[in-house]
């Protein structure tokens, strides 16, 4: 078995080196090329470089699709003429192009990020018409669509020749993809990757989904309004109708069959978007690239032919799309007529065959060749995190009630939690428990009643505030941060980023081993063990668990048990449903019982077992002896 | 009434009766989204495509109502294609590929038809009469009505499908639920196809109805999805009633901004009436609140 050659450096400095060497050979490239054309091209390459890693932030790492990118783009060209006009220095006029793209674009966010897929798409798509309608109409600022000219303005009092502004661009590349790189490496990049996976789960751990979404699009703004500004000096000329839906789509494809969620893929579509024109006017060229194609498109159905499976969709679509391509390449008089639909065809191919973009292939076979050496993970230090507000009840619920229509889900619940107690929520299925504490962790607004968490009254219905407040959860859906590290889904939630203390967290929860695995790659059981953890991360004076033994085995039901009984003795407060009796009779001081949305019962296990209310409640009879009851709880004779 | 308010009327009335094309494309949208929650970004080129197969069928003959059901028949099929070659597989793996592969297929479409139909504009030949209709003063030509009267027709057979025959209630249990229809024995995928098939249908015919009013051209879409498009957000995707009043709102309004503002302000109120309800009622105005579960 293949096992693959050991880099002996880390994945990093590899790319680093790469990243060099590739730039070392963009710089070298207009000494060997001559002509004005050729650099055009390669200034635009670089300004397009610029505009799809800003496209990458909100298309790859939030996962939204984007169509407002060219209008921003032009608008930050529209900035810098308009300012190179007025006499503003050159650098200026770049900032005020990326102000141009960056305000409008903040404004546009704002109200959309609040919506996901199709609608969110809808609402950039109109901004995109919107824009350059505006751009057309206001002739007495834009000139129109007769568009605008300006010629290039001095850099710091020296002029640039077109191959100094190539130089220029690429160094302005350069700094946008290391900054890029850092930004969505850092605690910041992960809680965007969290929230792709779980808006809600963000939102509840007190990361904040909207905040980091609307700076992660601030920042793929600003970078339009930069490219905008280097286009107009490039080219010196700007019309409204260059930058409608057409170039909409090309960029959004470009950042997709370049590859998503990577600089380098960014970069990539950038090439191809420059080039492709070029490549399809040039016959010879062009039926070698279609070929080279179609062999690439038809391995995958021939592999699974001679494994003798039926190829599936994903294997034959792209050879489909790339056959038709070379039929239209041979029967065609004229293929520059079947621009659009050979572009459709190869970015059909691409984006059904390749789902991670041309980047993503090749990051593949890399990693399957080469073994990098690991990161190196923190030495744990810390423990569980001691509650900070020492002095207030941690949870006081007064009154609350839900209705969801005509139903009653939660009715008149009065419930106090003190420092360090653990308070056990039982009840029939449907009786009201998980809405008790998603009114707690703000998922929703109670229709009546108050709440307070550790002394603060958290705003009703946000779970934001009920985070800030002291409380955190978990989900009886898990609802995990798939693309992330177990060490990662715990970091990004410390309200002080610690990776040590996250991993003495991790190692409390028993994971310490599994801290590199993504979680998408932990068990089921393990999930619930780093939800917990998760919850913990956020330093909460209040911790809700809703059924965390679900579906857990025997042993691992023990661990769970200890490692509540270590949560509670920090002073943390618990609530807990949970539908293992046994569970409950051994963890918990109080045990509050619900059916129908109203409390019923509370007081001790031993209480509570003995309650006619509970026991008709869970059984439905009447008359019931005693002794058909264990000690383990209630069971049916 | 005076001359002045006798303009506007006449402006918001035909404004008005195109709405009911926006409305119609965009009950396109509702139909697919009910199925699946993915629309076909390409939508507008699927209103094209039946326009120029219409008009390929009068060319050969066939008498004016036969063309249209055979340009109706053709988006059946187009929407079947655009819903397994490009949504499908996305749908699966829970990604948003399908709004590119949608406009994909799209781009490929208007590239087919620009090589095979030709990038000018042609008319549409209908039987009706030039002459226009007179009521109170406001002119109605016919292929307006045929507009109106087609779009509202047309949504109100498959709403009523969709109540009244098995089929029908089929798609709104698979809408509410999808994994609990398929454990009750409705085929999801199946469902999934008949919805772009049906959508795809009223586009189709869409573009034959509306094409008396534009002429016929590659690009004789474009603007109308993106109006449609508006016309979805703003309603939401779950009333038909909705999009129909919204419709009619939004054609009145935008033909009443060209008449004061100017021709290029044309598009602007369905945009900015896109932007702010989506600022403050982003599930539509006729849209069901989403509850948030976990």
């Amino acid at each position: 078995m293949f096992t693959g050659i050991s880099a002996g450096i880390k994945e990093k400095s590899a790319e680093q080196l790469l990243l060099l060497a590739l730039f070392s050979f963009l710089a070298f490239l207009p000494l060997i090329l001559q002509g004005q054309y050729a650099l055009g091209l390669l200034t635009m390459m670089a300004v397009y470089g610029i505009l799809l890693i800003g496209l990458d932030a909100t298309v790859g790492y939030l996962g939204q699709v984007n169509l407002a990118q060219a209008a921003l783009f032009a608008l930050g060209g529209y900035g810098t003429a308009l300012c190179i006009q007025a006499g503003l220095p050159f650098h200026l006029a770049l900032l005020a192009g990326m102000a141009a793209a960056l305000l409008p674009g903040v404004a546009l966010a704002l109200p959309s990020l609040r919506l996901e897929g199709p609608q969110f798409a809808l609402s950039t798509l109109s901004f995109g018409a919107l824009t350059i309608i505006v751009l057309n109409q206001c002739e007495s600022v834009t000139n129109g669509a007769l568009g605008i000219s300006v010629p290039r303005p001095p850099v710091f009092t020296i002029e640039l020749d077109a191959r100094s502004f190539y130089w220029f661009c690429l160094v302005i590349l350069f700094s946008v993809w290391q900054a890029s790189r850092f930004l969505l490496k850092s605690r910041f990049g992960l809680a965007i990757e969290a929230l792709r996976d779980s808006p809600t789960a963000t939102d509840a751990l007190g990361i904040g989904s909207l905040r980091h979404k609307a700076l992660a699009f601030a920042w793929g703004s600003s970078l339009a309004g930069l490219a905008g500004g280097l286009h107009l000096m490039n080219f010196g000329y700007l019309q409204p109708s260059a930058f409608g839906y057409d170039l909409m789509v090309i960029l959004l494809l470009g950042v997709v069959f370049g590859g998503r969620r990577s600089q380098w893929g960014a970069f990539a579509g950038s090439a191809v978007v420059t080039l492709l024109p070029n490549l399809l006017s040039n016959r010879v060229l062009f039926s070698w690239l279609v070929s080279l194609g179609c062999l690439l498109s038809l391995a995958a159905p021939l592999k699974a032919a001679v494994s003798r499976k039926l190829p599936s969709f994903s294997e034959t679509a792209p050879a489909a799309g790339m056959l038709l391509c070379l039929a239209l390449s041979f029967l065609v008089p004229n293929i520059e007529l079947w621009r659009k639909g050979i572009f459709a065809l190869f970015l059909f191919s691409a984006v059904v065959g390749l789902p991670d973009g041309i980047a993503g292939a090749l990051t593949g076979i890399i990693r399957k060749i080469f073994v990098f050496a690991p990161e190196p993970l923190p030495a744990a230090s810390g423990g569980i995190p001691v509650p900070r507000t020492v002095a207030a009840i941690p949870l006081r619920t007064r009154n609350i009630g839900k209705s969801f229509g005509g139903v009653k889900a939660v009715d008149n619940i009065s419930l106090d939690i003190d420092q360090g107690e653990i308070l056990g929520l039982i009840g029939p299925n449907g009786s009201g428990k998980t809405t008790v504490i998603n009114l707690i962790s703000g998922l929703y607004a109670p229709d009546e009643g108050s709440l307070e968490i550790a002394g603060n009254r958290p705003r009703p219905g946000s779970l934001m505030a009920s985070s800030n407040a002291g409380a955190s959860r978990t989900f009886q859906n898990l609802q995990p941060f798939s693309s992330l590290t177990a060490l990662d889904a715990l970091a990004v939630c410390q309200r002080k980023y610690d990776r040590a203390a996250a991993m003495a967290l991790l190692r409390i929860a028993g994971l310490e081993d599994k801290a590199r695995l993504r979680c998408s790659e932990l068990s089921f059981g393990d999930l619930r063990f780093l939800e917990i953890a998760r919850a913990l991360a956020t330093n909460p004076s209040l911790l809700l668990l809703d059924e965390p033994a679900a579906g857990m085995s025997k042993p691992d039901i023990t661990r769970l048990i200890d490692f509540i009984v270590s949560i509670s003795k920090t002073g943390i407060a618990v609530l807990l449903i949970e539908h293992h009796q046994d569970i409950i009779t051994w963890l918990c001081d109080r045990v509050a019982v619900m059916n129908g949305g109203k409390l019923i019962a509370l007081g001790t296990p031993v209480e509570i077992r003995k309650n006619p209310q509970v026991i008709e409640a869970y059984l439905g009879a009447e008359d019931l002896h005693p002794a058909c009851m264990n000690r383990s709880g209630i069971q049916p004779c | 009434m005076s001359p002045e308010m006798l303009a506007y009327a006449q402006m918001a009335v035909s404004g008005g009766l195109m709405g009911l094309a926006y409305a119609l494309v965009a009950y396109g949208f509702q139909l697919t989204y009910a199925a699946g929650k993915a629309v076909n970004f390409g939508q507008g080129e699927l209103v094209m495509l039946g326009a120029f197969v219409g008009l390929t069928l009068t060319g050969t003959g066939l008498p004016y109502w036969a063309s249209i059901a055979g340009a109706t028949v053709a988006g059946a099929g187009l929407g079947l294609f655009v819903e397994r070659a490009a949504v499908r597989l996305a749908l699966r793996q829970h990604n948003e590929g399908w709004i590119l592969l949608t406009i994909i297929t799209g781009l490929f479409a208007v590239s087919a038809a620009e090589n095979i139909w030709g990038r000018e504009d042609k008319p549409y030949p209908t039987p009706w009469e030039d002459a226009s209709i007179d009521l109170y003063g406001i002119s109605v030509t016919w292929p307006e009505l045929a507009i109106a009267g087609g779009a509202l027709g047309v949504m109100l057979l498959i709403e009523l499908a969709k109540r009244f025959t098995l089929t029908g209630i089929a798609v709104q249990a698979e809408s509410a639920d999808t994994d609990a229809a398929e454990l009750c024995g409705i085929r999801s995928d199946a469902v999934t196809s008949l919805s772009w098939a049906v959508s795809g249908a009223a586009a189709a015919f869409a573009g034959t109805i509306i094409a008396p009013v534009t002429t016929v051209g590659p690009t004789m879409a474009a603007a109308l999805t993106l109006k449609a498009f508006s016309v979805a957000v703003v309603a939401g995707l779950d009333s038909a009633i909705g999009l129909v009043l919204t419709g009619l709102f939004l054609g009145s309004a935008e033909n009443l901004a060209g008449f004061i503002l100017g021709s290029g302000w044309r598009e602007t109120p369905g945009l900015v009436l896109l932007i702010m309800a989506l600022a403050m009622r982003p599930q539509g105005i006729f849209g069901k609140k989403i509850i948030r579960k976990v």
